[in-house]
């Protein structure tokens, strides 16, 4: 794969799991990182800085910025940062979600407003934000969504948002593309990152699941790099499901 | 109601196992009264994390759901969370009820994010006292009442060896919230 050096990536939510294998996966191809990740104090914090220290040994430049998807004014703060210390950005992956696990029919009001707010408002603000910075020189957006897009996951309401985030690769890909911005999906199968940990508790049978059958995080880091690469210019408005043949084979029509 | 087998004392241990394995976090700045976010740096994913852990260890289901979200569910939405997210005095008084002193903190109109902040290690060690202690009365299978606890942790029959069955977290909480309602009429 060709290198990304001064190219500049954004990845939403990646102080932890699939966002932060992205980060060190475009960090390696060359890319300077800007890790955002909700929270400015606590857990995530404290992995962002590692993050930022493992990326730097790199000799990559980073920028560090919490900041809240889910407001509007959070994203606009989020994009003047990077502004001011890049100037441009080349790459946005859209990748952080939080939603609660609950049967859809359950959701309070507040949390059927934030499952919105945050996993379909969110993404659509940075891509707004975003717009500008890639004006001149064109770029790439990469979503990245999950196999709850398309098949049933018990208590699992993300999968109706990711399935909208589908739906929005398709339409950007095409409004966006005479700016040369090249937009596309990738939907992973199942990652046992920190949100396993909590999907395996309202779905036990997940754990007997031949192991070969999980996804590491660093392979939909992998395709979401080739998405950003000279190699895939001739994709556009497409989401490729990287899950080990999960879906395929147990959900194969005969 | 107490009727563990195992010791208050071995829950901590565990449960700062968990926590030392989820945060990273340094055994000795563990104390009883620490808060999970304000002094350990837990984060929403950190605490399903701990709980998956101890579920693990001790062969129990913790609940899945905080106590607000369950006055919400059974006494509808807006009962202990008004429309700008803010406690309601209702749901402090129950608040009040099930934690006592240990969250003096709790008042009316606080912002409901600031709600988790107020679990400590204390509090959620006695959360899984709580399931620990619906040990039933006897061996379902042998019908024996000879609970030992195997490697310190593990409840299982002392006769037959059937591993004890526990009642969830959640359900713990629902009959509580029940009974709470039936003495004192809240809602």
């Amino acid at each position: 794969m060709d290198s990304l050096s001064g190219k500049t990536a954004l990845i939403t939510g990646s102080s932890r799991g699939i966002g932060k294998a992205i980060a060190k996966k475009l960090a390696a191809a060359g890319a300077d990182i800007v890790i955002n990740y909700r929270k400015a104090s606590g857990s995530s914090h404290a992995q962002a800085e590692e993050l930022r220290d493992e990326l730097e040994s790199l000799g990559r430049k980073t920028l560090m910025v919490p900041a809240d998807i889910s407001s509007k004014e959070s994203v606009k703060g989020l994009f003047s940062n990077i502004k001011d210390s890049f100037g441009t950005l080349d790459f946005l992956i859209l990748n952080a979600a939080k939603a609660p696990f609950k049967p859809i029919e359950k959701l309070f009001e507040r949390e059927l407003r934030q499952l919105v707010e945050t996993n379909y408002l969110g993404n659509i603000f940075c891509i707004q934000e975003a717009l500008p910075l890639m004006d001149k020189a064109g770029g790439r957006i990469v979503f990245i969504s999950s196999l709850g897009s398309r098949y049933y996951n018990p208590s699992y309401p993300l999968g109706s948002m990711k399935a909208a985030m589908e739906s929005v690769v398709r339409d950007c890909a095409e409004s966006l593309r005479a700016k040369k911005i090249l937009v596309n999906g990738v939907c992973g199968g199942i990652v046992k990152t920190d949100s396993f940990k909590v999907l395996r508790q309202y779905w036990e049978e997940i754990d007997r699941l031949p192991e070969e059958l999980f996804v590491d995080p660093g392979e939909i880091a992998d395709v979401t790099a080739f998405l950003c690469s000279t190699a895939s210019t001739g994709i556009i408005g497409q989401t490729i499901v990287v899950d080990r043949g999960l879906s395929n084979s147990l959900y194969r029509t005969s | 109601m107490n009727k563990s087998v195992i010791t208050e004392e071995t829950v901590l241990q565990e449960l700062k196992k968990a926590i030392v394995e989820t945060l990273n976090a340094d055994e000795s700045s563990i104390q009883p009264e620490s808060s999970l976010i304000n002094d350990l740096g837990a984060e929403s994913l950190d605490f399903l994390d701990i709980n998956y852990r101890l579920e693990q260890a001790f062969g129990i289901k913790m609940a899945r759901h905080f106590v607000l979200e369950h006055i919400e569910e059974m006494y509808g939405e807006g009962s202990a969370i008004d429309d700008n997210g803010q406690l309601t005095e209702k749901a402090v008084t129950l608040l009040k009820i099930r934690f006592g002193d240990k969250m003096k903190d709790l008042e009316p109109g606080m912002d409901m994010d600031e709600v988790p902040a107020l679990v400590t290690v204390q509090s959620l060690a006695e959360g899984v006292m709580d399931i620990l202690n619906s040990v039933p009365e006897s061996c379902e299978k042998c019908g024996k009442s000879d609970w030992q606890a195997e490697e310190g942790v593990r409840t299982k029959c002392g006769s037959c060896g059937e591993p004890a069955v526990f009642r969830n977290g959640d359900d713990l909480i629902k009959a509580w919230l029940t009974k709470v309602q039936e003495e004192k009429k809240i809602f």
